[in-house]
């Protein structure tokens, strides 16, 4: 009876052998993992020059603000952002650098104008050197983006009113800034 | 005294017992058998995450671009199997943005690497990512060599080469990939 009882379990457990090939592969994971932060880069000029040159302002016969001005407009290429941005313009009304005093009555020494910089939003972003608030000069993109951006000028006016002359001055200059913000 | 001389006496009698019981032996035999199961084990991987950080550029010309990042190293510990014609495999899953936006023309939300297991036979497991700019086809997978022989070893698993398609500019965002080792018998061909 013992002998027999062995026998059995022996073939009990040849029978259970086919079940050993389900067990025989093991694995095994692991994660690799970074991040990029939100970012924006603000690119060049396209051409380098980084000025606008309007050459003569005032009409020569009338001393007044030409009302022909113009300026080709600068394009900003290789700017990006990785995540949501707002572009932001601001600008200083081009102001006589040598003459500085406060002009004489029927004077002017500064000049306003309009500064707009489009291809990042929808709504262009500008900036009027002459108005109180400016709440175009910021907008926002939802997307991450990368593309040229142009920034031009126009809408010139004399600061003060356009019966005003212009003092004379061999440099009058403003400055306009475009801002890429990365957006939480 | 007297009980002392009666234990005595039983302890005499006793002795010739052996000699009584060789005379009714009665000799058999029993089988001892026993299975082992084919089975690999895997090491449990060190480490189990690999951060690279941050994988672009902050500045200079490549800002915005993927970083050139040295090998990385995991090791599996003391795998093996126990049997005769094994095989590694390697299934690597490229580093995905968690937001799986669509990105932008001149973006990328994917990291590419390769990934190759060795130690185990003559060719190792290696698999390349090749996941587009947009993180569709992540997954790839690569297998070594055939192992004749049981095995114990330390397995090694290189990543290496990351890149991202185009060298597109990376969306900004927590990335992750997931790289799955797997030991056991070979294929059937």
């Amino acid at each position: 009876m013992r002998k027999l009882s062995i026998g059995v379990a022996v073939l009990a457990t040849a029978l259970a052998a086919p079940a050993f090939a389900q067990s025989s592969t093991s694995t095994k994971s692991f994660t690799v993992q970074g991040n990029v932060p939100a970012m924006c880069a603000g690119g060049t000029i396209v051409g380098g020059n980084g000025t606008f040159d309007l050459g003569v302002l005032a009409d020569t016969t009338t001393g007044q603000l030409r009302t022909d001005l113009s300026a080709p407009d600068k394009v900003i290429s290789g700017s990006f952002c990785s995540s949501r941005s707002t572009i932001t313009i601001a600008a200083t009304p081009m102001a006589a650098q040598n003459f500085t005093a406060t002009p004489p009555s029927g004077f002017a020494r500064s000049v306003n104008y309009v500064a707009s910089a489009s291809g990042w939003t929808t709504t262009p972003a500008s900036f009027d050197t002459g108005a109180a608030a400016n709440t175009a000069a910021t907008q926002i993109r939802a997307t991450a983006f990368t593309g040229d951006i142009t920034v031009g000028i126009a809408g010139f006016a004399t600061s003060g009113g356009s019966t005003l002359r212009l003092v004379a001055d061999t440099n009058y200059s403003g400055l306009v800034t475009v801002t890429l913000t990365a957006a939480p | 005294m007297k009980r002392i001389g009666q234990i005595l006496l039983l302890a005499l009698a006793a002795l010739p017992a052996p000699a009584l019981a060789q005379s009714a032996t009665a000799t058999g035999t029993v089988g001892v058998g026993g299975q082992v199961a084919p089975v690999c084990i895997l090491g449990t991987p060190n480490p189990a995450v690999i951060n690279l950080g941050t994988l672009a550029n902050t500045s200079g010309a490549r800002v915005g671009r993927i970083v050139t990042f040295s090998e990385q190293n995991v090791t599996l510990p003391s795998s093996f199997c126990n049997f005769a014609g094994s095989q590694l495999t390697v299934q690597a899953t490229a580093l995905l943005s968690t937001d799986d936006t669509t990105p932008p023309a001149g973006f990328a939300r994917a990291v590419n690497y390769t990934a190759s297991a060795s130690g185990w036979a003559a060719s190792n497991a290696t698999v390349t990512t090749t996941a587009l700019a947009d993180g569709t086809a992540a997954t790839a997978t690569g297998t070594g060599s055939v192992q004749p022989l049981p095995k114990l070893a330390d397995l090694l698993v290189t990543l290496s080469d990351f890149t991202v398609t185009g060298d597109a500019i990376l969306v900004a965002g927590n990335y992750s990939g997931t790289i799955v080792v797997t030991l056991g018998p070979a294929a059937i061909p």
